[in-house]
């Protein structure tokens, strides 16, 4: 079937394949940029609750264009998730309710009220709540772009495209407000940069993409590509250029590998995709470097035998006689076990900050110092003298 | 007093949320080149003034002037400082990048910042003590390095008019005393620092103006005029003496 419609047309781009991993790597890049700031000004369920708000939106639309990827029909939809925005602040503004409640109360109205209208007009309208829920990457190459009888592409590409580069400009000249704005919102009102109207424009940015690409990826899917991507690249980089740059790669990664996994498992590519980013995530928050989970229990078992080790040469400091210096006597006395002073002699003297001679363990200079500042930095809580521990030592930071 | 500049003047100022008014027909002339502690308790609308005065709350009545005009036309004059807890400090971006975002107002929409802004914000990064962490991501920073860096954000501004929102709050000793320098040498300069402030020891100190304030301005005026038992007893509703040693 799709081989006869492919020959009947003349082409650009004949290979269905490519075309569908093109529409999805545009769609992956064009959520994970506006999903970047989502997930810094906290806001990722808001893309949820737009993605299914926007349904009566796109219902209405399409009784009004006819054409699922019309302009006209983008812009009301997108306008519903604008709605949906400032529906939620409003519940929230009375204070009766906190904003997940909000958020809880107003989508699933508005996307019920496009449920009845799809249930109500099924025969005339070519849209099933199905399709919009999950949608389908496979069929997007059968909606062809024709201009005066020549084929251009897919339509969902040209849409998605334009979204895209949109997307892309406003990013390129709003950056700096942007930053500002999700970090810091008092000082960008006071600059000058409205934080209402930057709110309110990555608000429409995001209904928009999200419209777009509802049919591609259908409604749920759409706010994977979205958060996901932000929240990997989140545990990666304290740089917000490259948590964009990231973002965008997940996101391209993702579609392109949950193309192939979709095409090995014969399943749904959208649900492939997400499956993918799913794995990405688990991955990264297992092994990042810094914020990921492993280097989080590894830090927190150093910080421990630090701890310890303070402990340690505090008591080193205090006693002179050697009776109390005696490595056996140590473990008894501090009542540790075997396991940590071991640990807290070795890491003592990876540092040199102890001699033992004859079992008889005692601080070196370098070890007397660090005990003082440590102490030092215990008791005040100044940092400027222990700046040079930080490195050695996880427990000196932040 | 009387020949002195008026930097900040507010007429009958009411804010409120929700209906409830959190400051009420507020008038208080600011005069050029103090530094103005705002002491008050908890709730009693400090944080609310600055913010109405930046327009950063809309209040249900009164006007606000800086240098006779109002704040929009004067953005450049003024650089403020919010609450360290109002941000996310985790954040993906750098000490040097916090301190950037002070020159955005001079540069206004779209344009960004150069060469120009970099050095400036190295210079403000330097004069707060902190040039050695400008790579550093700002959640790796202590509290009081977070502090600092807000202030050099504030410097970087070159404003006449500064606006701090508790920068004691959570610091050492050490920072506490950079800090309060830094202001003492922003008024030699002539610029006019106002801050809200929590620990009523140190008002004398630090400040040599001062404004009481608990939802209504209780007195405004230079410390040692009007820094006593019976302002404060007014502005706490309890006596001076338990106030100070809490």
């Amino acid at each position: 079937m799709p081989l006869k419609i492919y020959i009947i047309n003349k082409q650009i781009m004949t290979n269905p394949q490519i075309e569908i991993q093109l529409i999805a790597v545009v769609v992956a890049i064009a959520c994970a940029i506006p999903g970047v700031f989502l997930v810094l000004r906290k806001m990722a369920l808001i893309s949820d609750a737009i993605s299914h708000s926007i349904l009566p939106g796109i219902v209405i639309g399409f009784f009004i264009t006819q054409d699922l990827n019309s302009p006209l029909l983008i812009l009301l939809a997108a306008f519903t998730g604008v709605i949906t925005v400032v529906l939620v602040e409003m519940i929230q503004k009375t204070g009766l309710v906190k904003e997940d409640t909000a958020i809880g109360l107003v989508f699933p109205a508005l996307f019920s009220i496009g449920v009845i209208l799809i249930a109500k007009n099924a025969n005339d309208v070519h849209l099933d709540v199905d399709a919009v829920l999950l949608g389908e990457l496979a069929f997007a190459p059968f909606d062809r772009l024709l201009i005066s009888g020549m084929d251009m592409g897919p339509q969902s590409l040209w849409v998605m495209g334009v979204i895209l580069l949109i997307t892309l400009g406003l990013l390129f000249l709003f950056f700096k407000e942007l930053k500002v704005s999700t970090f810091d919102t008092g000082l960008s009102s006071a600059l000058g940069f409205s934080p209402l109207i930057l709110h309110y424009g990555l608000m429409s940015v995001s209904s928009v993409t999200v419209v777009g690409a509802f049919d591609a990826v259908g409604a749920i899917l759409v706010v994977a590509l979205m958060i996901a991507p932000a929240a990997t690249a989140y545990l990666l980089t304290s740089d917000l250029k490259k948590m964009l740059l990231l973002s965008v790669g997940f996101g391209v990664f993702s579609a392109i590998a949950g193309y192939w996994l979709a095409h090995l498992l014969d399943a749904s590519i959208s649900g492939s995709m997400t499956t993918v980013l799913g794995i990405v995530f688990l991955l990264v928050y297992l092994f990042a470097p810094s914020k990921g989970l492993l280097s989080v229990l590894y830090r927190q078992k150093q910080q421990r035998i630090e701890v310890s080790l303070i402990t340690f040469l505090l008591h080193l400091n205090n006693h002179q006689e050697e009776n109390e210096r005696h490595v056996n006597h140590l473990n008894e006395h501090i009542n540790w076990q075997k396991v940590r002073s071991k640990s807290v002699l070795e890491l003592a003297q990876k540092n040199n900050m102890i001699g033992i001679e004859n079992n008889i363990v005692s601080l070196t200079d370098k070890g007397r110092e660090f005990t003082n500042l440590a102490l030092e930095y215990i008791i005040t809580n100044k940092d400027e003298k222990i700046e040079h521990m930080k490195e050695d030592f996880f427990l000196f930071r932040g | 007093m009387i020949d002195r500049k008026l930097a900040v003047s507010v007429d009958d100022l009411t804010v409120a949320y929700n209906y409830k008014p959190v400051l009420w027909d507020i008038d208080l002339q600011i005069p050029e080149g103090v530094l103005m502690a705002i002491v008050g308790p908890n709730g009693a609308g400090k944080s609310t003034l600055i913010k109405a005065i930046l327009g950063i709350i809309k209040p249900i009545a009164g006007s606000i002037a800086i240098y006779n005009k109002p704040y929009k036309k004067q953005r450049k004059l003024v650089a403020y400082v919010p609450q360290k807890g109002s941000v996310d400090w985790d954040f993906p971006t750098t000490a040097l990048d916090v301190v950037m975002m002070g020159t955005y107002g001079s540069l206004g929409w779209i344009k960004r910042p150069g060469q120009k802004e970099k050095k400036a914000s190295l210079e403000a990064l330097e004069k707060v003590g902190m040039l050695s962490f400008k790579n550093r991501q700002i959640s790796q920073l202590s509290g009081g390095q977070q502090q600092r860096v807000f202030l050099a954000r504030a410097l970087v501004q070159d404003a006449s008019i500064y606006f701090m929102d508790e920068p004691f709050q959570g610091v050492d000793a050490t920072t506490e005393i950079a800090i309060i320098n830094i202001l003492k040498e922003l008024r030699k300069a002539g610029k006019t620092v106002i801050v809200v402030h929590h620990d009523l020891q140190t008002v004398p100190e630090y400040f040599d103006w001062v404004t009481f304030l608990n939802v209504k301005k209780i007195a405004t005026g230079p410390v040692k005029d009007i820094f006593n038992d019976d302002n404060l007893t007014k502005t706490y509703g309890i006596n001076y003496k338990v106030a100070v040693n809490k």
